[in-house]
Parts: structure tokens; C-alpha cells; sequence
């Protein structure tokens, strides 16, 4: 990467967390804020692959981190385990496809709250795995749902054209989701 | 035929990162990265902080806009004049509830300054800017921070009883640990003097007390307070949870004992800090 995509990269993560430290945690659906962070690794895996995933999940996470009570790394963890998951998940498939972005920003969501909760419970705090996970899992899956598509185009946006993990023909062209 | 072949690199990088993960997630819950992650956490806050508010200032008169304009259609000229009205004096009603409210948090919190278990402590009053940054803790930002003289685990108090402890402090804001977070562990005292652990169990949950000897007289609506221990996290006698429910297993070594926060921990306006730490 370049520094102009680094720049770019940063530019996109500042954006998002400006975004969910103001409006989101206005939000409050069943007691529970969207999470837009978890869409950062989940378009960068879709994008770009499982390494290109995971790297933006570990920045994201650390991030997220710095404005989080609870163990700083945590989100780290789980983030460059989604986006390496949906990099994985999705390298055999038609990555322009709308439906693939709504399908890896519900099922990449989910796994993310799930994972973190455990993760987080492992960790010593055990009561993470006593919230209402289910209702934290909906909301997060469902908003990010919604804006899958236009987080997907700001992270196609930032990153360079996608490399080639093992993704074939025109779907993983330049430009592709942009 | 020869195989094609896998990149290994994706592997690589995801061993890395996890393995830096853990690292960081080690070294910061043994105390080896705290003042770094700390820091670096105050330095985050307080860059946010004019963003978030400068963000909100843009953001509300457009979401007010754009709720003005989808009633605009929906509804004829003279419901319109109604609605409006009814809407004006809704929210004269809801304004002066609210207002009321407040008043009545700010009387009981200053009322909280002639209660005996603060006469000698120094009280920052402080008002709650924002509830629970994440949906896995029970946590309020305060709008008092380093600056007004607030520190890392110092108490906060406010109508009915303690609310917390800081753990983020920042130039101008804080973040309070609340009593019901599942990491909240408090001291106290019940009946006549006995010592017990209050462990929060998330938010909206009752606390639990742990040490309670099986049998012990401890009835429903009881008060436990603060034990004020040589070296605990807050100073003796501060309210802190009425008991709820007792039960006596046949096999266990303890009571189990649920309490209820005497402080309303969902609707807390204004609170104050308690300028006091375990050296005080």
C-alpha cells in the first residue's frame, strides 16, 4: 500500500468512528447501539480478501478499543478473526453481488458479537456472556445490514485495487463496488 | 497433475495480528500496558469530545428538519394547526416534567451534603452526558474529568446512593464504572457490621453478596453500605444496595443473597464525584 491509500484508509476509519460516537451512540434500539466498526473488516474481507479483512479488523478493533471499557485488544482480536472469516468465507464467490454484501454484513455481524461476548467472558468478564445477546446480535446485524452497501463503496474507495487471493476474473477487477 | 497452490500469506497475517491481539490483551490486563492504553484512551476522549459535540449541534437541527418535512405531507392543513398545537404544549408539559425532574435530582443531590457518611468528603457535582458506550458494560460518561479534580477510582455517588467508580479520566469528561457492571466488586457492611462482597452481575441485573454465612438474619429491605475497609475503593457508610431476596441452599457454604442499587441507575441526570481515594 501506498501512503495515499494508507492516508485513505485512515481518512474511511476516522469517518466511521466520528459516525458511531455521535450518531450511533444516539441510537439506542431495544437498549442496544449499532455497531458500524464490525462493517470495516467484514467490506475489507469482501473487497479485498481474507489478509486485506483481517489487517483492517485489527486497526479498526484497535480503534474501537480507545473508546470502549472493555479489555483494550478485544476488539482487535475479534475484528481481525471477522474479517479474515469473511475474506475466507466469500473468496469463492461473486463478490459484486448486492445480496453477498447484506448476507457477509448480517452473518459477519453476528459472529462478531458472538465471538466478542465469548472472547471477553474468557477473559474475565464473565459478564459479557450474560447481556442480551440476542438482541444485541439483531440490532448490530440488522443496521449493518442496511449499510452494508454504501460502507462496502467507502472501503472500496480506500483500498487499492483488491489483490488477488485467489479471486479470478471481473469480480475482483478495480473498480468493482466502487 | 500438480495442485494449484494456496497463498499462505492470508494465514500469516492472521496468526500475527492474533498473536499481537493477545499480547496487547495481556500485557493491559496485568498492568504492563495501563498507563499507555490509558493514555492513549484520555487522548482519544478528549479529541472526540469538541467533535462530538460540534456533530450533534449540526446533526439534531436536520433530523428536526426532516421530521418536520415528512409530517408536512402526511397530514391536512387544519390537523396540521392541531397537531401543532398539541405538540407545542405536549412538550410544555414534558419540558416542565423534565424540568421538574431535574430540579428534584439537583435538591436531592445537594441534600446528600448534610447525610453524615459525606460530611468530611468533597463532593464535584457533575452531570451524566451519555449512558453506556457498550452494549457488554454498564458504564456513564460525567462532563467532570482531571481537570475539576476527578482521578482514576474515585467514587461516585449520587440520589439514593453510590453509583460507581471512575475508570477513564479525561481532560473535561469521565467514564463511571457503575455498581450493576459484571467487573464491580464492593465492599460492605450489613446488620451490625458484618462484611460482605456486592458483586455487579450487568446492567439492569440485581447485585449479588458474596461471604454471607448461611442463616445469617439478613431480611428483605435491609441496607448494605460501604465498609471502608484499610485500603477499599470507597469510603465507609455510602448507602449502596437494599437487600431483595434471601435464600439458604442445603448445600451451600453461603447465603444467596440479591440486592437491588438504592441509586436509579437508569435515569441518573446529575451525580456527583467524591474527590477521595483509599490513601484519603
Amino acid at each position: 500500500m501506498t501512503a495515499r491509500d494508507v492516508a485513505r484508509v485512515g481518512l474511511v476509519v476516522f469517518t466511521f468512528v466520528v459516525v458511531q460516537e455521535t450518531l450511533m451512540l444516539d441510537i439506542r434500539i431495544d437498549g442496544v447501539h449499532p455497531d458500524i466498526m464490525v462493517l470495516l473488516p467484514i467490506a475489507a474481507g469482501v473487497i479485498g480478501g481474507a489478509s486485506r479483512g483481517a489487517t483492517m479488523g485489527f486497526w479498526a478493533g484497535l480503534v474501537s478499543d480507545l473508546f470502549l471499557p472493555t479489555p483494550f485488544g478485544l476488539s482487535a482480536l475479534v475484528g481481525c478473526l471477522v474479517g479474515f472469516g469473511v475474506g475466507q468465507a466469500t473468496v469463492a464467490l461473486n463478490r459484486s453481488s448486492a445480496w453477498l454484501l447484506v448476507v457477509s454484513a448480517v452473518a459477519g455481524s453476528a459472529a462478531y458479537e458472538v465471538t466478542y461476548a465469548l472472547l471477553g467472558s474468557v477473559l474475565g468478564q464473565p459478564q459479557m456472556i450474560h447481556v442480551d445477546l440476542v438482541a444485541i446480535v439483531l440490532v448490530v446485524s440488522l443496521t449493518n445490514a442496511l449499510l452494508a452497501v454504501p460502507a462496502v463503496r467507502m472501503v472500496g474507495w480506500a483500498l487499492p485495487a483488491a489483490s488477488a487471493e485467489g479471486m479470478p476474473g471481473p469480480a475482483n477487477a478495480p473498480g468493482v463496488l466502487r | 497433475m500438480a495442485k494449484p497452490r494456496r497463498s499462505r500469506r492470508p494465514r500469516t497475517t492472521l496468526i500475527i495480528l492474533v498473536l499481537v491481539s493477545i499480547t496487547i490483551i495481556t500485557l493491559d490486563a496485568r498492568g504492563g500496558l495501563d498507563r499507555v492504553t490509558s493514555g492513549m484512551r484520555s487522548v482519544a476522549e478528549d479529541v472526540f469530545s469538541p467533535i462530538r459535540s460540534g456533530v450533534d449541534g449540526i446533526v439534531q437541527p436536520i433530523g428536526s428538519f426532516l421530521a418536520g418535512s415528512v409530517h408536512y405531507g402526511a397530514v391536512r392543513q387544519q390537523n396540521q394547526k392541531l397537531e401543532a398545537e398539541n405538540g407545542r404544549l405536549r412538550a410544555q408539559i414534558a419540558g416542565q416534567a423534565d424540568a421538574a425532574q431535574a430540579l428534584q435530582q439537583l435538591k436531592q443531590l445537594s441534600a446528600l451534603d448534610d447525610l453524615p457518611y459525606y460530611a468530611n468528603l468533597q463532593l464535584v457535582p457533575a452531570e451524566v452526558i451519555d449512558y453506556d458506550s457498550s452494549d457488554f458494560a454498564a458504564t456513564i460518561d460525567i462532563d467532570v474529568g482531571r481537570d475539576q479534580g476527578a482521578t482514576l477510582d474515585m467514587p461516585v455517588v449520587g440520589e439514593g446512593g453510590l453509583i460507581g467508580q471512575i475508570v477513564q479520566a479525561n481532560a473535561n469528561t469521565s467514564t463511571v464504572r457503575m455498581i450493576t457492571d459484571g467487573q464491580s466488586k464492593v465492599g460492605a457492611r450489613y446488620g451490625t457490621g458484618s462484611l460482605a462482597l456486592l458483586n455487579g452481575q450487568g446492567a439492569d441485573q440485581p447485585l449479588t453478596a458474596s461471604y454471607v454465612p448461611p442463616n445469617t438474619p439478613v431480611a428483605d429491605g435491609d441496607i448494605f453500605t460501604t465498609s471502608g475497609l484499610q485500603g477499599a475503593l470507597f469510603p465507609p457508610g455510602i448507602p449502596v444496595a437494599r437487600v431483595e431476596t434471601t435464600r439458604t441452599g442445603t448445600t451451600s457454604s453461603e447465603e444467596s443473597v440479591t440486592l437491588a442499587p438504592l441509586a436509579d441507575l437508569d435515569h441518573l441526570r446529575y451525580v456527583s464525584v467524591v474527590l477521595w481515594g483509599p490513601q484519603s
